[in-house]
């Protein structure tokens, strides 16, 4: 768990920034934050240039400060001398002293308005963007506006009064309105709207393709995930297995375990320690829960009758690179092994649903999108995890930002029209 | 378990067993926390200056600010202290108390009068007390007694020549300090003024008149006094260099003996206060933070650096930078460009930003590869580069009359 910085502990990290020439943070920035400026303005005592530098720079900015992977303190120079400056403990440190709506000023809405379908970051920031660019952004959203870091990230990683807050800025200053509905076809956007903006995310989780996984005691990781953010206690039992090694699989793992401290809780991934995609952060977090890993182990089968008993993996070898350039697991000949377990949860990845007909997709699901980021049909652009695939909360907002831009010069008549 | 070098001087034929001495000031005005001082290894103390005025000197508190960064807040520390609260009573009790204590130490005392039979009864009854020194406060930030009456006495020259005269003349072989102020016209004018008068040294030299700070929301200066502020006499770090100059100006023109004072943070500072020309150094602000502790580090410091350099004592140091000391017209011109040590720099491209923004357009940055290129066309040799980068990869190449020589930051 990250910690908020004192007044002083924010002064003392700051003035351990260089202020770099062309900062190498800012580029690693997805949302392109001007890092090195906002902590300048720390140093000087003006935290509320500090906040307008971050909030314009980044729609959601408040929940990167926390739920952030933080690329920029993978570059950043400091790190050559001693260690990398904190910097989103600092980017913290100003959202928890700032108010973003001091001083705010809105240009009135009087041009075309614009369909966002799916609020979350992609969309929110699609929209605060159209928003201050004179357009009438709706949003459309079938469940709770704000997308993961409001559906499924635990309370205990971004509390509900974070999420509320920024989400709620966001709704009140930037959405004309939210409207609460399933949209499936464009069709139903035809008139009224100027252009569209799809950013559904991915709704569907994907399946491990082995025997019983339809068998009672078996979940995908995020009806867990969303289950224990609304308050509800999930329906894991004593023994989990979580199958995955991603940061879903992580989160998941760390909220089943702070759920129920006496519940084994074993994070069964097909690779190494390694390997592991997640983010170092969440795995470190796990770790101090009391997450166990089982690494090198290739899920085989899950056993049980009317419910689950367990799952037979077998015993992996790392063989060549694949396309991700990490390690392939190869099986051990005659090295399965049974795991006993009362549930298994499911996190090996999510999947785009099929709604929108008409909109071309790729292969694996995903919405085509041309530079301008528009879709096959006119008018339509895409941006987020339904583009990308499963993705950061930073690279989604940046998604929606470019999106907005794009979306005005088509309406202007400069892009796609022609 | 480590040889100990003998680092012990003589000052105005009292010997010192290590150059640093606790100033007038704080540290020196209460008996326990000054012989705790001399206890922790400091070589003497100059007991904070007192006077035969009965009328009480009143304090105002809060005293102290400073201003810094946060993590090196007292870069500068204000105060508007004024001189002992003690009677010369008390200072004279003192000083037999801790010479006997402490006989091999230097047990100083600082004074301030108003009229001629002041200043002489001053250095009778501490003379008598068994006194080793005695330092004539001629530059409080507050203002002086007696000869010129708000303000500083060593801003004139005739009350600093005058005066200097009565006290060298009641303490005859007692040596006499005149501590000045670098707020005049003509640091060198002052110091002839003391030499003429006959003072034993001159101590270069006391806080400097300034105001610390301002509160921007309520207007209040630093420090604030239930809202009301005034000037402060500034020390720290912050003013060694105007120490510097001070004390190299005196030591260039005037023959006397100098103390040094005023910034010295760590034994390098007092390194390059002797080099200018003072014998010794006194510290104030440094042990108001850290406390007596420091003296550690300032005794094995200068050993070390005696050893290293090949010193036989302190003493040795004494004006060794005078000599390279010129003034701008008599200085050389040597071809001079900006040299990047490759292997230290860290790309945080900061040289970049002061050369092109504030030097010659002479650095071209490399965004890829993250590294700044001099181009020697356009380098004049400013050295703006060489100070901000934080880990010293530049340096300045000098070339003249076919030698060559780098100009780099040595820590």
């Amino acid at each position: 768990m990250q910690t908020t910085l004192s007044r002083e502990q924010a002064l003392l990290e700051a003035e351990r920034c260089l202020y770099c020439y062309d900062a190498p943070c800012e580029k690693a920035c997805p949302s392109a934050v001007p890092v090195s400026d906002f902590i300048y303005s720390i140093k000087t005592g003006n935290l509320k240039g500090a906040m307008e530098i971050i909030v314009e720079a980044n729609p959601l900015i408040d929940i990167c400060g926390i739920l952030c992977p933080a690329f920029c303190q993978d570059v950043c120079t400091r790190k050559q001398i001693d260690s990398t400056v904190r910097i989103r403990a600092l980017h913290r440190y100003i959202m928890e002293n700032t108010d973003m709506e001091e001083n705010l000023e809105i240009p009135e809405a009087t041009k075309e308005k614009v369909a966002i379908v799916g609020g979350g970051p992609a969309g929110l920031a699609c929209a605060r963007e159209l928003r201050m660019m004179g357009y009438r952004p709706y949003i459309f959203e079938k469940k709770k506006i704000g997308g993961i870091p409001a559906q499924e990230v635990s309370s205990a990683r971004f509390s509900e009064g974070r999420a509320d807050r920024e989400i709620g800025f966001i709704k009140k200053h930037f959405a004309i309105d939210v409207i609460n509905k399933d949209v499936d076809s464009i069709d139903e956007l035809a008139n009224g709207y100027a252009a569209v903006f799809i950013s559904t995310g991915l709704a569907d989780e994907q399946d491990l393709g082995i025997p019983r996984e339809a068998l009672e005691g078996v979940y995908k990781a995020r009806e867990i995930l969303r289950d224990i953010k609304d308050g509800r206690t999930s329906k894991a039992g004593k023994r989990v297995g979580v199958i995955g090694g991603g940061n879903v699989a992580i989160e998941v793992a760390s909220a089943l375990k702070a759920e129920n401290p006496d519940r084994d809780v074993e994070v069964i991934y097909r690779r190494g320690m390694k390997e592991i995609k997640a983010f170092p952060d969440e795995i470190e977090e796990a770790n101090e829960l009391g997450v166990t890993f089982q690494f090198m182990a290739i899920p085989k089968e899950i056993r049980g009758t009317d419910k689950v008993e367990g799952i037979v993996v077998t015993r992996a070898h790392l063989g060549e690179p694949d396309e991700s350039g990490r390690r392939q697991p190869e099986p051990v000949p005659d090295s399965d092994f049974f795991i006993p377990l009362d549930t298994v949860v499911i996190a090996v990845g999510q999947k785009a649903d099929k709604v929108f007909p008409g909109i071309q997709r790729k292969e694996n699901g995903l919405i085509s999108v041309d530079e301008n980021m528009m879709t096959s049909v006119k008018g339509v652009f895409a941006g987020g995890d339904i583009v990308r695939g499963a993705s950061t909360i930073v690279e989604c907002a940046s998604d929606g930002k470019k999106a907005a831009e794009k979306i005005a010069k088509y309406i202007e008549g400069s892009v796609g029209n022609v | 378990m480590y040889k100990e070098k003998d680092i012990s001087i003589d000052f105005l034929g009292i010997h010192l067993e290590n150059p640093f001495v606790l100033s007038a000031a704080p540290p020196t005005d209460e008996l326990e926390i000054a012989y705790d001082g001399l206890k922790a290894g400091w070589a003497g103390v100059i007991l904070k200056t007192t006077s035969v005025e009965n009328n009480p000197v009143l304090l105002k508190y809060p005293m102290m600010s400073s201003f810094g960064p946060q993590g090196r807040k007292v870069t500068g520390l204000g105060n508007i202290d004024l001189i002992s609260q003690y009677h010369i009573d008390d200072i004279e009790k003192r000083v037999r108390i801790l010479k006997e204590a402490f006989p091999e130490k230097m047990i100083g005392a600082s004074i301030m009068g108003a009229r001629k039979e002041d200043w002489q009864n001053l250095v009778w009854r501490l003379k008598k007390a068994g006194v080793d020194l005695i330092e004539c406060s001629f530059s409080c930030p507050q203002g002086s007694m007696g000869e010129a009456p708000g303000r500083m006495l060593a801003q004139s020259i005739e009350a600093t020549e005058k005066v200097t005269g009565w006290v060298k003349e009641a303490a005859e072989d007692t040596p006499v300090l005149i501590k000045i102020t670098p707020q005049v016209t003509d640091i060198v004018e002052v110091a002839h003024a003391v030499k003429r008068g006959g003072a034993d040294g001159i101590t270069a030299s006391n806080t400097i008149p300034s105001l610390v700070g301002i509160d921007i929301n309520t207007f209040e200066p630093y420090p604030s006094l239930a809202g009301k502020g005034g000037y402060s006499g500034l020390s720290g770090p912050a003013i060694k260099p105007l120490t510097l100059r001070t004390i190299a100006e005196i030591a260039s023109n005037v023959d006397i003996v100098i103390s040094g004072n005023g910034g010295a943070f760590s034994w390098r500072d007092a390194v390059e206060i002797m080099a200018v020309g003072a014998s010794n150094v006194q510290f104030c602000t440094l042990p108001m933070v850290y406390g007596f502790r420091t003296i550690r580090d300032l005794k094995s410091g200068l050993a070390h650096y005696l050893m290293d350099m090949g010193f036989d004592s302190p003493m040795d140091i004494i004006g060794k930078a005078i000599q390279n000391i010129y003034s701008h017209d008599e200085l050389p011109s040597p071809y001079t460009r900006a040299e990047l040590i490759g292997e230290k720099c860290i790309g945080c491209g900061l040289c970049f930003d002061a050369c092109n923004d504030g030097g010659h357009r002479a650095i071209a940055w490399d965004g890829n590869t993250r590294r700044p290129n001099i181009d020697e066309e356009k380098c004049v040799g400013c050295a703006m580069c060489m100070q901000v980068c934080p880990v010293d990869a530049i340096r300045m190449k000098e070339k003249i009359d076919d030698s060559l020589n780098y100009f780099v930051i040595r820590r």
